[in-house]
Formats: C-alpha cells, sequence, structure tokens
C-alpha cells in the first residue's frame, strides 16, 4: 500500500469526520450491547488518529503519539496512581506476557480484560488506516457504508439493540461520504483542478438530495412488509432459540418463558463449575404468573432491591423453624458464561465474592444480579454460604391447617390460574389428591401422578400449544410427553387448582460430577443442558419447599419422616429416582435476548454450537452449493455470455473493448473452438469464421490487433464493433 | 495475406516482377523486403532455377546498377573490390572500381570461392564500403546483394562461416517451378526473353524514401517480447549447438518492419514475425550433429519453436 495523500482542506476534514461518524456506528452498539464501558476513552483515540492521519503527521510521530495514548488510556482504565511513576509498568509488562501464554494455549476466556482493551485500541488503529486509505487513496467507502448498514441492521434484528436512529445517520453520512468521493473521483479522472465554484455546484445539490430524500423516508408512509417476518424463523432455526415457541428450542438459560413447549437440541457449553459438599439444584430465578401459555412476572419488572455484602439476603426461601433441621454448607462456583446473575441454592445466607461487589435482587423474580459500581457485573467466582435444609413431614402435614395465616393477596398472587384454564384440569388435581387431606400429603402425590408411566420424558417430540390451546392442559391431557417445563408447570397448575401457592422456580441441576478434590468437596460442572426448571409450593411457617415432578429427576430435598411414622414407604419415592436419573438435560430456553450478557464469549459458545449442532445441515448446504456451483459451472455455456452481453451492453466505454475481446476468445475456446499457442489472432480469426461463416471475427480481431500491436484504440472502437461482438459472443452459447 | 492493401509502389515492383518471374511471388516478395530493410539475401538452390532472372528483374524494376560476379575457385578478392592499376601516361595508380561498386549485385556460387574473396565481399556488405590500398571507398545505397550457393552437399565448396551467414538477413530457396508453372516457362521461352523489355516501376529515390519510412513502422513491446522469446527458444533448443544471435533478433525485427510496411501497416503483427522466422533464422542455426543424423533441419527447429511460443494476444502489464 502506498503511504496515503495528505491533503489539507476543507472536504478532507470534512471526509475524515464523516469517516469518523461512520467508525463511531460500529462504537456504539458495543457500548450498549457488551460490558465494554468508558467507550469515550476508545472514541478520543477515533479522534485523535484521524486528525493525526488528516495532518499527514509522519508515521514514526503518529505511531508515538497513539501508543503513547494507548498507554495512558490502559492506565487511565486499569490501573491506580500516577502515569509517571511507571511501577504499573511492571504489572502490564507481565499481564501481556500472561495473555500472550493463554493465547497460545488459546484460552480466550481467560484473557484480561486489559489485554482485551489493547487489542481493542490495535483494532482502533488498523481501521482508522483504513478509513484513511479508503476515503483519501481508493477514494471509494461504498463497501466499509455497506458493512456498517449490514452491521447495524443485523444487530437491531437479533439483539436489543434499537437501531432506527442508527440506519438514519449512517445511510446520511455513507451518502455524504460517497458523493464526496465521488467528485473528487471525478476531478481526478478528468485531471480538473479544484476550484471553489465547481465543488460548490457539487457540494449543494448533493446536500440538497441528501436532505430531501431523508425528509421524504422520514414523511412517507411506511409500509408493512408484505411478507411475514422472516425473522424468527431464521433465530429458531439459525440460533436455536427463539421463545415464541415455534421451530426448535435451544437449551440453556433464558430469560423468556411466556412461550413454552416445542423441541429443543442439547447445548454442552459450560455455565459454571461448582464445588460443593452435597449437590443441589441452583437456582436463578422464581415465576408467578401462568398465562396458559408460559410464565411471566405479576410485578413490574426492573424493580430491585440491593443489599450489601453483610446484609441478609432478601430471598424467600425455607423459613427457619424447629420443624426443619438445617446443615451448613458452602459451595464454590466458577463461571464460564459472562452472566451477571447468581446460581444460589435453596437457604442462601451468604454470597462472598470480590468486596467491592453489591447486590441487588430483582423482587418480581427474586433473581441475584452483582453489580460493580452500579453496574451489571458477571462475577468470575464467587462463595455461597448455605443452610441445607431437612423438612420435618410431621410439622410439613401440619402447616396446611395454618393456610388462614397467609395474607389474602400472597396467596392471590401463587395460586393465580388464567381464567381460560380448562376445568378438567381442576378436576384432575381433585381426582389425584382426593384421598388426601393435608397440604404435603396432596404436593406428594401430585409430584408422584406425573412418575406413572402414561407420562414420557422426552425432548424432541413436544408440541407447542395452538392459539385455543393451554400448554399444561394440552401436556397433561393430550401429549403427555415433554420435559422438565411440561411437568414442572403443570405440577404448579394442578397444586394451584387446589389452592396450594406454588411457584415456578428456573435455574440448574446439580450438573455432572467431575471429580473428588479432597476434604469432602466434589467438582461438577454444569452445562447449558443441566438448564432446569422445578416447583416450589409454600407452606405457611415452613417456607417454600422444592418438589420435583420431571421423570428422572430428583432435587434431593431431605423430608425426615421419622416423625411421621406412618409414611415409612415415602422415601423411596425420591431415593431410586438417583438411579434412573442419567444427567439429561432439560429446560430449553429462549431467546438469548438477555442485555447485559450479550458477550462475545457467549456469542462464540452460540456460534461453535450451531456448528456442533447442525454440522449435518451445513455439511449438506455446503455440499448442495457445492452442486450448485458445479452444475452452473457445466453449464455455464447457457448462461455466462448472456451474463458478459449483459455486463458490456451499458457501456460506451473503449477500455472495454479489449476486455470483452479477451472474454469473446475465452468464450470461444469453452465453446471448443480452441486457439493453438503459436497461432496468430489473425490465423485464430480465419478460422472462427470460417466456423461460422462469418466475417464478423476478422473485422473484430483487425480493430483489436491494432489495439495490442500498435497500442492504439480508435475512439469509439467499442461502439463500433459491440455488434460484431454480441453477435458472435451469441453463437458461444450452448 | 491480404494482397488488397499492399503498398500500391511495392505492389508495382512485384508485379513487375511477375511479369518475368512465375509462380514466385514469394520469392520476390522476400527478395524485396530485405531489399527494403537494407539487407541481403542468400538464396540456396541448384542452377537453372531462376535465380539470376529474379535478381536482374528486381534490378531493373528499381532502375538499380545491377552487377553480377560469378564466383570461382580462382576469383580473387581484387576482381570483387576492384584494383588500382597504375596509368603509365599519367604516371600514378588509378582506381578501376570492381562489380561490388553497383546497387543490385548478384554474387552467383558464392561458396565457390576461396573465403578470402568471400570475405571481401562480406566486408563490402556489412560496411557498405570496401577498402583498397588504404583508400575507402563508400558503396553507393541502395546495396543489395544476393548471393546464391550451391546445396552445401555439393562439391568443390568453401562453406561460408557461420559469422559471415549472420550478415545475411534472408535465407531463401527458390524451388522448381510446378509443372502448369514451368510450362509457362517453356511457352515464355520460345519468344524472345521478356527480362530485355522490363521498364523500371521506381527509381532509386523512392527506394530510399521508403526505405526511410519502413524505419518508422510500429514495433510494439509485445512483438519485440514475442521475437525475443522464439530467439531465446531456439537457443534452448535440444536439437540446436547455436541459437540465433541477438543480431538475428534485430534482423527478424527489421524484416518485419518491412514486410509490415509492404502490406500497407503502419505496425507489425505476429504474423509478420511468424511468416519472416523462419528465413531470418535458419542460417543462423547451427544444429548438434545428432540432431543433423536424424534428418530434423533448422527449418523444422524454428517451425517448433513457433508453435510452441504462445502468441501475445494482449498488450503488456507494465
Amino acid at each position: 500500500m502506498s503511504s496515503p495523500k495528505v491533503q489539507i482542506d476543507f472536504v478532507s476534514f470534512l471526509l475524515y469526520v464523516l469517516g469518523f461518524f461512520l467508525l463511531w456506528e460500529w462504537l456504539r452498539p458495543v457500548e450498549e450491547l457488551t460490558d465494554t464501558s468508558n467507550i469515550i476513552v476508545f472514541l478520543v483515540f477515533l479522534i485523535l488518529s484521524l486528525l493525526l492521519a488528516f495532518f499527514g503527521v509522519s508515521l514514526l510521530l503518529s505511531s508515538f503519539i497513539k501508543v503513547l495514548y494507548i498507554l495512558y488510556a490502559l492506565h487511565y482504565l486499569y490501573f491506580e496512581g500516577s502515569f509517571f511513576d511507571f511501577s504499573w509498568i511492571p504489572v502490564f509488562a507481565a499481564d501481556m506476557a500472561h495473555n500472550f501464554g493463554l493465547i497460545v494455549e488459546r484460552d480466550w476466556p481467560g484473557i484480561t480484560n486489559l489485554f482485551r482493551s489493547l487489542l481493542f485500541f490495535i483494532l482502533l488503529w488498523l481501521m482508522t488506516y483504513l478509513i484513511q486509505y479508503w476515503l483519501i487513496n481508493r477514494r471509494r467507502i461504498f463497501i466499509f457504508f455497506f458493512m456498517t448498514l449490514i452491521y447495524i441492521t443485523v444487530l437491531d434484528t437479533f439483539t436489543p439493540y434499537e437501531a432506527d436512529a442508527a440506519i438514519v445517520r449512517t445511510a446520511i453520512t455513507g451518502f455524504a461520504v460517497m458523493g464526496i468521493l465521488t467528485f473528487n473521483r471525478l476531478m481526478d479522472q478528468e485531471g480538473l483542478k479544484k476550484e471553489a465554484s465547481l465543488s460548490r455546484k457539487w457540494m449543494i445539490p448533493l446536500a440538497a438530495l441528501i436532505a430531501l430524500s431523508t425528509g421524504l423516508g422520514f414523511a412517507a408512509p411506511k409500509a408493512e412488509p408484505i411478507w411475514p417476518d422472516p425473522v424468527p424463523f431464521i433465530k429458531s432455526y439459525g440460533q436455536n432459540s427463539g421463545g415464541d415457541g415455534q421451530g426448535i428450542q435451544k437449551i440453556g438459560y433464558g430469560e423468556d418463558d411466556s412461550r413454552l413447549g416445542g423441541p429443543f437440541i442439547g447445548d454442552n457449553a459450560v455455565v459454571f463449575r461448582a464445588e460443593v459438599e452435597s449437590r443441589h439444584y441452583w437456582k436463578v430465578e422464581t415465576k408467578d404468573t401462568y398465562t396458559g401459555k408460559g410464565w411471566v412476572t405479576s410485578q413490574a419488572e426492573g424493580e430491585y432491591l440491593p443489599f450489601g455484602n453483610e446484609d441478609e439476603i432478601p430471598v424467600s426461601s425455607f423459613i427457619e423453624n424447629d420443624a426443619i433441621e438445617t446443615t451448613e454448607e458452602t459451595s464454590s462456583v466458577y463461571t464460564f458464561m459472562n452472566y451477571p446473575h447468581v446460581v444460589y441454592p435453596l437457604g442462601l445466607k451468604s454470597i462472598n465474592a470480590s468486596p467491592f461487589i453489591t447486590y441487588e435482587v430483582e423482587t418480581a423474580t427474586e433473581k441475584i444480579r452483582s453489580l460493580d459500581g452500579g453496574r451489571p457485573f458477571a462475577l468470575d467466582e464467587y462463595k455461597l454460604g448455605f443452610d441445607v435444609p431437612e423438612y420435618s413431614v410431621t410439622a410439613m402435614k401440619e402447616a396446611g391447617a395454618k393456610a388462614e395465616s397467609l395474607p389474602d393477596d400472597y396467596m392471590a398472587r401463587y395460586t393465580q390460574l388464567p381464567e381460560e384454564l380448562p376445568e378438567r384440569v381442576r378436576e384432575l388435581a381433585l381426582e389425584i389428591t382426593q384421598d388426601k387431606t393435608d397440604w404435603f400429603e396432596k404436593a406428594r402425590e401430585l409430584e408422584r401422578y406425573f412418575r406413572r408411566a402414561e407420562y414420557t420424558y422426552s425432548q424432541t417430540d413436544v408440541a407447542v400449544p395452538e392459539d385455543n390451546e393451554d400448554y399444561v392442559d394440552q401436556f397433561l391431557f393430550d401429549t403427555k410427553q415433554g420435559y422438565c417445563d411440561n411437568f414442572s408447570s403443570s405440577m404448579v397448575v394442578l397444586a394451584r387448582s387446589i389452592g396450594l401457592p406454588a411457584r415456578w422456580v428456573k435455574g440448574y441441576t446439580e450438573g455432572e460430577f467431575k471429580q473428588s478434590i479432597g476434604s469432602g468437596l466434589r467438582l461438577f460442572e454444569i452445562t447449558n443442558n443441566n438448564a432446569h426448571s422445578w416447583v416450589e409450593i409454600y407452606f405457611p411457617e415452613m417456607g417454600w419447599v422444592p418438589f420435583e415432578p420431571t421423570q428422572g429427576f430428583n432435587n434431593n430435598v431431605q423430608f425426615n419422616f421419622d416423625t411421621a411414622g406412618q409414611n415409612a414407604s415415602q422415601p423411596e419415592a425420591e431415593e431410586p429416582k438417583e438411579t434412573e436419573a442419567p444427567v439429561k438435560p432439560d429446560e430449553p430456553t429462549e431467546t438469548v435476548a438477555e442485555k447485559p450478557s450479550f458477550s462475545i464469549k457467549e456469542l462464540w459458545g452460540n456460534i461453535e454450537n450451531f456448528f456442533k449442532e447442525n454440522w449435518k445441515v451445513i455439511g449438506a448446504v455446503i455440499l448442495a452449493a457445492g452442486v450448485l456451483v458445479f452444475v452452473l459451472f457445466l453449464k455455464r455455456g447457457k448462461w455466462l455470455p448472456h451474463y458478459f452481453i449483459w455486463r458490456f451492453k451499458k457501456t460506451k466505454n473503449d477500455e472495454h473493448f479489449s476486455k470483452a475481446y479477451l472474454i469473446l476468445l475465452k468464450e470461444l475456446d469453452r465453446y471448443g473452438l480452441k486457439r493453438k499457442n503459436g497461432q496468430t489472432l489473425r490465423e485464430y480469426a480465419k478460422y472462427i469464421d470460417s466456423f461460422f461463416s462469418t466475417k464478423e471475427m476478422g473485422r473484430l480481431t483487425a480493430r483489436y490487433e491494432e489495439f495490442v500491436y500498435r497500442g492504439v484504440l480508435k475512439e469509439g472502437s467499442w461502439n463500433d464493433t459491440k455488434e460484431l461482438w454480441e453477435n458472435l459472443i451469441k453463437k458461444t452459447i450452448a | 495475406m491480404d494482397r488488397n492493401h499492399m503498398h500500391p509502389a511495392i505492389e508495382r515492383v512485384l508485379g513487375n516482377i511477375e511479369k518475368v518471374m512465375i509462380g514466385k511471388r514469394d520469392v520476390a516478395e522476400l527478395s524485396l523486403v530485405a531489399l527494403l530493410a537494407g539487407g541481403h539475401v542468400l538464396l540456396e538452390d541448384v542452377p537453372g532455377v531462376g535465380k539470376t532472372m529474379m535478381v536482374r528483374a528486381l534490378a531493373k524494376s528499381v532502375g538499380a546498377a545491377f552487377k553480377r560476379i560469378q564466383f570461382t575457385p580462382d576469383l580473387l578478392p581484387s576482381d570483387v573490390t576492384g584494383v588500382s592499376i597504375y596509368n603509365p601516361k599519367e604516371m600514378e595508380f588509378q582506381f578501376r572500381p570492381g562489380p561490388i561498386m553497383g546497387n543490385i549485385i548478384l554474387a552467383d556460387e558464392i561458396n565457390r570461392t576461396s573465403p578470402k574473396t568471400q570475405s571481401a565481399l562480406l566486408e563490402g556488405m556489412e560496411e557498405s564500403s570496401v577498402t583498397i590500398d588504404g583508400v575507402t571507398h563508400r558503396l553507393e545505397k541502395p546495396f543489395f546483394v544476393m548471393a546464391t550457393q550451391n546445396p552445401i552437399e555439393y562439391e568443390g565448396t568453401y562453406p561460408l562461416p557461420e559469422a559471415q551467414l549472420d550478415r545475411f538477413l534472408l535465407k531463401m530457396k527458390m524451388g522448381y517451378p510446378d509443372i502448369a508453372d514451368e510450362m509457362e516457362v517453356l511457352n515464355r521461352a520460345q519468344r524472345i526473353p521478356p527480362i530485355e523489355d522490363l521498364e523500371p516501376v521506381m527509381d532509386l529515390a523512392e527506394l530510399r524514401s521508403l526505405q526511410k519510412e519502413i524505419k518508422e513502422v510500429h514495433v510494439d513491446d509485445t512483438i519485440k517480447r514475442y521475437i525475443v522469446e522464439i530467439a531465446n527458444q531456439t537457443r534452448n533448443h535440444s536439437s540446436v549447438y547455436l541459437g540465433a544471435s541477438p543480431r538475428g533478433s534485430i534482423a527478424l525485427m527489421k524484416a518485419a518492419q518491412a514486410y509490415a510496411f509492404m502490406y500497407g501497416r503502419d505496425y507489425v503483427l505476429p504474423d509478420d514475425i511468424q511468416y519472416l522466422a523462419s528465413a531470418v533464422f535458419v542460417h543462423r542455426i547451427i544444429l548438434r550433429s545428432e540432431a543433423k543424423f536424424e534428418g530434423i533441419t533448422a527449418e523444422e527447429v524454428v517451425e517448433r519453436v513457433i508453435a510452441r511460443v504462445p502468441v501475445p494476444v494482449q498488450r503488456l502489464v507494465k
């Protein structure tokens, strides 16, 4: 690449400014969608680089300034103390060395933020160079402009980023840049000097046109798309997510449960690893309102209750009393995905991470978020202290009688059911529990009901309720096969229909046992396949008690039957399941539309999984594309000449004459009229003419000979010979 | 080649020659190419096929002084160049110009004379001047030698050395006329030899200006490259002991310019090169003995090279 030309004038300055705006459009979503903050530092770097380029500062000096700025910025972002005391330099160097090691080991997630920022700076550096090269040397920006539009529209479609304004901004900037560049190119080609009057003549209509088209775009009525929105389809097919229940779902943790159902496929991406003393489920959030299609929250989302490290954690679980024996335990969580929420077991007492971290709980869902300086922050690791309960069955049995002590609105919230719920659901619940009197027995009976053989666990053959169908009703009476969402939702609905306050819990199972790591600790790995949902039923004075209706799963909830006596046969209702509990994936999820957790890591994981899961489809598509290309290649005689005719039809430029002639030679060769190596064009033309019994090739060739061997092309050559050329190339159509 | 666009003056000359030479248009063209390009021609053929007639017709057509030297084993260099003779009346040596002091010279059976005499002629061809008794005499322009030689296998010949062969622009064969042509030859022979009636259709001044114009004929870089590649290939050919020299490349270019001009073009085509390559190169190529034993000829080598070297069909990208 030649070194960029330096032009210090207003138009160049304008170009740089517009180039900056285009680049800025790339940075805006980064701020919104990733956990990148302090974007201003990068913007300043962009401005600095473009200014240096504009003033044509020598490579050495500008590199020096940029490196200095980068170091300063990194220091500002990541280090304490003065920039000039240099004590941070060794730390910085060590960090770099460490990261290079990680790169060699391909341990991408381990790369530190400092190094990422450095890489980002380098990327921006390259981008500013490219912008400068495109704007000043090549005088072409269309590709970049187009890429910017694609980038923005893709983000707008598939992420929460709202690109309405961005599209308008980009379109205006891009057209302005292209207009100016076209002017510059024309000036260069025609060898005209730039005169103020000339450029005014160009710029004013350009500005007017852009203003007019933008204004029209704003004012014009926007027609609705005439075909159905393809995005959900692409999403559900491509990403295997898509919360509207159509198509295949992706397993993993997601937020939107408003439309459940449909098959899903597994995903082995690791979410976190945990060192635990005893195995237990991991909660993320709960939902309380059943819509007939899925779960939503009754309270407004986004209400958060902050709490600090020392505070009691405002999450409702069991209520401490004599009837519940507790054992203190701790678990350590090492995250592999950048979720800013905390996974926690029942009976959570404390969260231990960095002392700077604060937490807040979303009151509607009891989802705990970790915050750093008030912004959601994904923890790398944390330690959880919690009490493991052992419920006294006697107390449980008595608890139901004290239902009156519960506040009415509390009862109403957790016994909510949609009005459209078919009556047969309630009838079924009554039928199942008809022999039982107390809440605990009823709940156990409901839980056990799903262990019947008529219900089967399936991930693939799962129906989606139609508009007039109820998700639970469909599962209970029609399909009778499904995964955790079906089982857990159904149990919640059944429990509620007979007046037990119940809620739907989302989280992960204990995961897959990896190894024992001494001192009673065991290491579990929790992947997206372990995402799960289950049931909690509220017992007065006892609090929330988890139940596990899904076949093949066991929540390891301990009930003390000794005091209950009469029900000695019940424990095995829980225990035997362990044997039949292969690590079955469950809990499909829904859109990966969690705003704060859109991260490169997750994206990469998604891409990787997409390829893993769809390699057959991808392979088939590639194969089909290959076959198509091959067929097109074989049949090129049918379409290629048409393409060339079309391509050269409009042009009057004589430059195309030689191109067209050489293409004709190629096409004739493909047609089977081979020109020998030592055959001159004239001899060949004679051969062609005698073959097609024309004189066209000879005439065309005479003109071409003059061009090649004399270096002169008469003006209008292409125009004169276009017809000859077209006639000849048409003859090569197979 | 398309005769319609032929240069009118040249067409006239060729037409004139055709009046006496039957069916030898190609030889006439090549001779004229050499004359126009300022080169010389070596004709190799058996006696009696019309070599002399050819040259005389050419000379007459352009109104040039025609001289003929019959080379014999006992011919001395001074018999070619001329000699200074003592004039007793005026008490001094007087230069009596030899037959080389003409415009168009037929050097018949050049390989029958001794190398010493041969070189006297060849020096004149190369330098356009002869030196006798320390005095250099410039030869008049145009100066065109058409040398004939018997095929080398004939006895009693002194083959020309390579360096001297290189001085001929073209080497060609006359060949026997075909049956129809030969019958026509007989018909004409019954009458007075028509050569005597041949009128000049061009004068020397016109010839010289044509020669000047020819130098302006455009040889594109693509063509130069093509020439060089052909020459190169003759050097690398497995049957060749010594390939065409750079002087050969120059000769090919000059001949091509003349040929292109003859056909009314002011630029050279690869076709010109291909047509002339054999005539320009064959006498400059020395084959290996093995190749000779196998019966491979220099013509075949040039033909093969031309078939192999790709014809340029695009402008050179610089």
